[in-house]
């Protein structure tokens, strides 16, 4: 605990009091600093990774499915590409996809949760109602539709798709948590002042409520993570993206993996890859609601 | 090994610790305390004086990351509880010690009636004869104002605090137990279904030939049913005598404080007055001293670094320095 | 000052298919809070005081009857602007825990209300500094070391000091107080409640004190009015001091014989009135609410309701009103 003797806290200070905070809590426990370690070389693969490679990749047509080696430490792949260029260069798209999805999800779903369990009467009614349409739409069959008309190259694209299709059970969820966060003291008591809704809204709900929305937000990403290789594998995806979904789909319909050793390599890196960004991502969810209350935070 | 008559608790040396960040930390220090057979003793404190503690320690149900570090509690026909381990101790709880939590009204479970919830209680415990049970307890209930049959028939959300509360006593009692613990059995009740409650402790207490043991936060709760209170603060009992002694003379300076804070129906309005500074929580208990002197008008130099003894004398114990100085030179816990 | 006339407020209970369930929560009470005054309001839990102190300071609506703020009846107000008349009446919680926002420090709590004010009042930041640190001290704890924590870092009192300095950063007339001490600790809750009254004393404000401890409603307003409210309605009112030293209607009765006797320092009441039954709302509201319950009721309290009669001071609805001395009287006096 740092006492300020005297002077009240300014902004610079309270944030630097916060990230310290945070640094308390993620050393707390070793899985969790292993999880931001994860998480962040897959950040450092997401913006240098592309650069670290020519494009395209060289091929090699003496190694097709070459067995792991120092010069390719996950085989080649069909070509002669070596794999783990492969899974490197393919995180950018995963990575921004995922986060496209989540920032929408959670920017829809908080919003509109906040504003119908805030607000309640006619306006829970509407956005409710336009919340369980949201829920009913088939989000797979939709996209196989989508996908006939549509080449996702981008992952903009895709992230904005994935996200329209997300954000309903957020919503729903943040709704419920604000009817009844909205019936604490201190909320009647911000109303009672007279503060402005969005002061009530933005400072006093939303705080607390930011574990509940960043756990959902990195839930959401690994969700997304899950789709976009999904509809890779699948093949309902065209394969002008470099993405770990397509490298899938070669390894199991291409090179047999199932079946046969050669593949198995180029069947195992990327699942390997997706595998430890979820983990990753994991871990960190356990240090969110310790991070946010400043009970937690401190002790 | 069924007792038919009240029994006697005598705690000795109690010291429970809670394990922390910061170390084990006692919130009993070296407690004692005799509860005589037949009589409603109090304990009166507030939050952090280790009130529920000294509660659950009777039962041997200190939770994690609390335990019972030293000491003994003896309960006649029981034994030293604190020695007792699973099966024993399991059929000792309900048996001879009968327990009602605190928020009792919140303590049954919603998708259950309380007949099936007795039924349950009845079997976990070996009797045979059930339908004696279902009897006894509607007799229990009649006998606290209530139709029997009709609140074993109830779920929880059909009955009213008042009646959940009893229903908590009855549960308590039903097995027969001679020893029953109430751990603040009125708090959330109105006054006036408060009052009930008293009464009806306070008439069972006497027709059934208990010991009981009442732990509250309210002197007027304590004052009104106990024949004997204890009062407890920062994990002490700081004075223990005969009630109407205790509130009408009392002798540490916690209890005065606590008396004199207590705002009253007649009389000057402004005679009440606050007890400065702030009960200590588990962190800040005093390693070394008396755990009162922050707050205590009397204090003098020895308070910071010895522990008063309690001292008893004419059937009332109480430890401060400054109250021993007084009246008698500090006695020796041997001599007492 | 503040009028209120005939309030009535009835919430629907969700019922079966056929329809909901009608629960009347206030059945017409009318009170005025004077300038500076304190009025008390007792009774059970479910009597519908909660309710009324909500309404008071804005925070519900109510059915039908008037409240009349500084001469401005709120019924020929639209809704959104009534807001300004009520925040001049602040409600202090009973739960000092979920009174404060657990994520943010006390300064940020108290900066949000005062930057408001400094905005009517065309003040700067300076002066919100200053004001936070005058209000903390005027509520009896030290700025510099509560400032910058956050609420769990502070004791029961100390946060319930922190929710009446942030009442009144808007400068109120009236305080509601509804059960505000009954989560504190006993030997803390002298100093919340003494503070109260100190305020009345030096700021002028009205205290509206809503409780069942009567001992502590005398403590902060024996100088006030107090109204004794069953089921939704008013049964007995008049100076606290006299209603509470010569109760005339027996809930008002039953009600002090309940508290308890401090035996060794007080002897009980000589005619404790203990109601016959417990309490229940679904008893029929044909007659006397009370009569159900009453040790003394007859058949004329069955066919009517009796209606507040006023004999000078005090006032009550009670067809067989009786003077009964029923608190504890001291014993060593």
């Amino acid at each position: 605990m740092t006492v300020v003797e005297g002077m009240p806290p300014t902004t610079v200070t309270l944030r630097r009091n916060f990230w310290r905070g945070v640094g308390r809590v993620m050393r707390r426990k070793p899985s969790r600093m292993v999880g931001v370690g994860i998480v962040l070389v897959f950040v450092f693969m997401g913006i240098f990774g592309p650069l670290l490679y020519p494009n395209p990749l060289p091929r090699d047509d003496n190694a097709l499915y070459a067995s792991p080696s120092w010069a390719h430490p996950f085989g080649t792949d069909f070509e002669g590409t070596d794999v783990l260029a492969l899974v490197v260069t393919g995180t950018r798209y995963v990575l921004l996809a995922g986060l496209t999805t989540a920032v929408i999800t959670v920017a829809l779903g908080t919003v509109i949760g906040l504003l119908a369990g805030f607000h309640r009467g006619r306006w829970d009614t509407v956005l409710m109602r336009l919340t369980d349409l949201q829920l009913t739409i088939p989000g797979l069959p939709l996209l196989l539709v989508l996908s006939t008309v549509w080449k996702f190259t981008s992952p903009i694209e895709m992230g904005v798709v994935l996200g329209l299709l997300g954000w309903g059970g957020i919503a729903r969820a943040v709704r419920s948590q604000s009817l009844s966060l909205r019936e604490r003291g201190f909320i009647e008591a911000a109303k009672g002042l007279g503060l402005s809704t969005r002061h009530i809204i933005g400072r006093e709900l939303l705080p607390s409520m930011a574990p509940y929305i960043a756990m959902n937000m990195l839930i959401a990403v690994t969700g997304a993570i899950y789709a976009q290789v999904g509809l890779f594998f699948l093949g309902v995806l065209p394969f002008d993206a470099n993405n770990w979904g397509v490298m899938l789909n070669l390894s199991v319909f291409g090179g047999g993996a199932l079946s046969s050793t050669a593949a198995l390599p180029y069947l195992l890196a990327p699942l390997l890859a997706i595998l430890l960004l979820t983990l990753g991502i994991v871990l960190v969810v356990d240090a969110m609601d310790e991070i946010f209350n400043p009970r937690l935070r401190e002790e | 090994m069924t007792r038919t008559s009240a029994p006697g608790v005598r705690v000795d040396d109690l010291t429970v610790v809670y394990k922390t960040p910061a170390g084990e930390l006692p919130a009993l220090g070296g407690v004692s305390l005799s509860l005589a057979p037949g009589t409603i003793t109090g304990i009166v404190g507030e939050s952090g004086s280790g009130k529920s503690t000294l509660a659950l320690s009777l039962l041997n149900a200190v939770q994690s990351p609390g335990r019972i570090k030293n000491g003994t509690v003896e309960i006649d026909g029981l034994g030293n509880i604190v020695e007792l381990k699973g099966e024993d101790l399991r059929k000792a709880r309900g048996r001879q010690v009968g327990y009602v939590f605190q928020a009792a009204q919140n303590s049954l479970n919603p998708l259950k009636t309380v007949g099936k919830q007795l039924l349950d209680l009845g079997r976990s415990h070996d009797f045979d004869d059930l339908p004696a049970l279902l009897k006894d307890a509607r007799s229990l209930l009649g006998r606290m104002g209530l139709d029997g049959g009709r609140v074993l028939d109830s779920y929880q959300h059909e009955l009213s605090g008042g009646m959940r509360q009893r229903v908590g006593i009855m549960l308590a009692l039903v097995l027969n137990a001679h020893l029953v613990v109430l751990d603040e059995p009125t708090t959330a009740l109105d006054m006036i279904t408060q009052a009930a409650i008293l009464r009806i402790v306070r008439e069972v207490h006497h027709e059934r030939g208990l010991t009981t043991l009442i732990v509250t936060h309210d002197m007027g709760v304590a004052a009104e049913v106990t024949d004997s209170l204890a009062v407890m603060y920062g994990g002490r009992v700081v004075e223990h005598g005969p009630t109407t002694e205790v509130l009408g003379a009392p002798r540490h300076p916690y209890t005065k404080g606590l008396i004199r804070a207590i705002p009253r129906l007649s009389g000057d309005i402004d005679g009440a007055t606050a007890l400065p500074g702030r009960p200590p929580t588990l962190g800040t208990i005093p390693l070394q001293g008396c755990v009162f002197r922050e707050r205590c008008p009397m204090r003098i130099a020895v308070c910071d670094t010895v522990d008063p003894v309690p001292v008893t004398r004419d059937a009332r114990t109480v430890a401060c320095h400054a109250v021993g100085r007084l009246a008698t030179p500090v006695v020796p816990k041997e001599y007492a | 000052m503040i009028t209120a006339s005939g309030i009535t407020k009835t919430y629907k209970q969700r019922g079966n298919m056929l329809g909901a369930r009608a629960v009347p929560a206030l059945r017409g009470v009318d009170f005025t809070i004077p300038k500076g005054g304190a009025v008390t309001f007792i009774g059970e839990s479910g009597c519908g005081k909660t309710t009324l102190g909500r309404i008071v300071a804005g925070l519900e609506t109510y059915d039908s009857g008037d409240i009349v703020i500084d001469g401005t009846p709120m019924s020929t107000l639209k809704h959104r602007h009534r807001q300004p008349f009520f925040r001049r009446i602040q409600l202090i919680h009973q739960d000092p825990y979920s009174a404060l926002n657990p994520t943010r420090t006390i300064h940020q709590t108290l900066a949000a209300p005062l930057a408001l004010r400094a905005k009517q009042t065309g003040r700067d930041s300076a002066w919100m500094d200053e004001r936070a640190r005058e209000l903390l001290a005027l509520v009896g704890i030290d700025p510099g070391y509560v400032l910058p924590r956050y609420p769990h870092q502070l004791s029961g009192g100390m946060r319930q000091r922190v929710v009446i300095a942030r009442a009144l950063t808007v400068d109120p007339e009236v305080l509601v107080a509804d059960e505000s001490v009954s989560m504190i600790d006993v030997s803390l809750r002298l100093g919340v409640l003494s503070l109260l009254k100190d305020l009345r004393e030096r700021l002028d404000v009205s205290v509206l004190f809503i409780t069942h401890d009567i001992a502590t409603a005398r403590y902060i307003g024996g100088d006030g009015e107090l109204y004794v409210i069953y089921r939704g309605m008013v049964v007995e009112s008049g100076p606290t001091e006299s209603v509470i030293s010569g109760p005339v209607h027996p809930y008002t009765q039953a009600l002090l014989s309940a508290i308890p006797v401090l035996h060794g320092v007080e002897l009980p009441g000589p005619d404790r009135v203990v109601p016959t039954e417990a309490l229940d709302e679904s008893h029929a509201d044909s007659g006397c609410l009370f009569a159900r319950r009453c040790p003394f009721v007859t058949a004329e309290c069955e066919a009517a309701v009796p209606a507040l009669v006023s004999d000078g001071a005090q006032a009550h609805a009670c067809y067989h009103p009786q003077r009964r001395s029923v608190i504890p009287v001291e014993a060593l006096a």
